[in-house]
């Protein structure tokens, strides 16, 4: 089953790396959507149907925080399920996050492994793409 | 206050180092930019980030060009040839981003820190008698400033 994914991060390299880590995480069917920011990825998903957002939370415009409000109150995309990727590893922060809906929480740096048992948990174990699991892409976390 | 900061800046530079960009670091000595071991006919790339919270300051990151190269590559699994500057520039302040949100969620506080947004400063800016320290890394040296407002 092919999921849409919309990776929201202010950096380039960043973007990069987490599609990168979900492919080697089992996810290389996945489509794959980027913005650089939580103005972006609201435009974004006025177009195209999103499973799973995962945002970073500093950012310039609109923060990952603000992005989450944002989505939680409103009715077409309240069900979203949203994962903050972020290096802000504060039990407050991190509470305040999930306090306004978010779905799960990794913090940078992170593992291909913790990305996937937490997708795997939100999105369920069929989203897990064991085909590629023996991908030869050089990806050696 | 300031050597804790340092110490947890130090373990969230080696953490960032080896999961993200697979470079074991080692820390040396404290000295000037221009002692600190760096190829001083190459570029060197900086950024800074501001933090604020029960303690406010900066971290300031110096890196030759060469060594971000070959952090970008085994960050974002790309040949360098086909790095920009904005791929460079992008490495350098995420991986600022890391360092610092990583060592200060290390700091019990009764408030949380508030991070600005990395940016890429000059470093001929930074002052010749700034003492920086060093942080080794098999290929060359690179080194951080940290400052308390």
């Amino acid at each position: 089953m092919s999921f849409s994914i919309l990776i929201v991060d202010d950096s380039l390299p960043m973007r990069s790396v987490i599609k990168r880590t979900f492919k080697a995480a089992g996810y290389g069917n996945a489509e794959f959507r980027e913005a650089a920011n939580g103005k972006e990825a609201l435009e974004l998903m006025k177009n195209d149907w999103i499973d799973i957002v995962i945002t970073d939370y500093n950012m310039p415009v609109m923060n990952g925080l603000e992005l989450i409000k944002i989505i939680k109150k409103d009715d077409l995309f309240k069900d979203i399920p949203i994962v903050v990727v972020s290096t802000e590893g504060n039990d407050v922060k991190i509470r305040e996050f999930m306090d306004n809906g978010a779905a799960g929480y990794i913090t940078k740096p992170f593992t291909p492994e913790t990305i996937r048992d937490l997708i795997n948990n939100i999105l369920g174990e069929a989203s897990y793409d064991e085909d590629l699991d023996d991908s030869d892409e050089d990806f050696d976390f | 206050m300031m050597k804790i900061l340092m110490t947890a800046m130090k373990t969230s530079i080696s953490e960032v180092m080896e999961t993200m960009f697979y470079l074991p670091v080692e820390f040396g000595e404290e000295a000037t930019l221009a002692q600190c071991g760096m190829d001083k006919n190459k570029p060197i790339m900086a950024s800074r980030l501001k933090f604020t919270g029960d303690v406010s300051g900066s971290l300031c990151i110096f890196i030759p060009k060469d060594l971000i190269g070959e952090m970008a590559e085994n960050f974002m699994g790309e040949a360098k040839g086909l790095l920009t500057d904005d791929h460079l520039s992008g490495t350098l302040t995420e991986m600022l981003n890391m360092v610092c949100g990583n060592a200060l969620s290390k700091i019990d506080t009764k408030v949380p820190f508030e991070l600005s947004i990395p940016k890429v400063i000059d470093e001929s800016k930074i002052q010749e008698k700034e003492i920086l320290t060093i942080v080794e890394t098999f290929e060359s040296n690179m080194a951080i400033l940290l400052k308390i407002d």
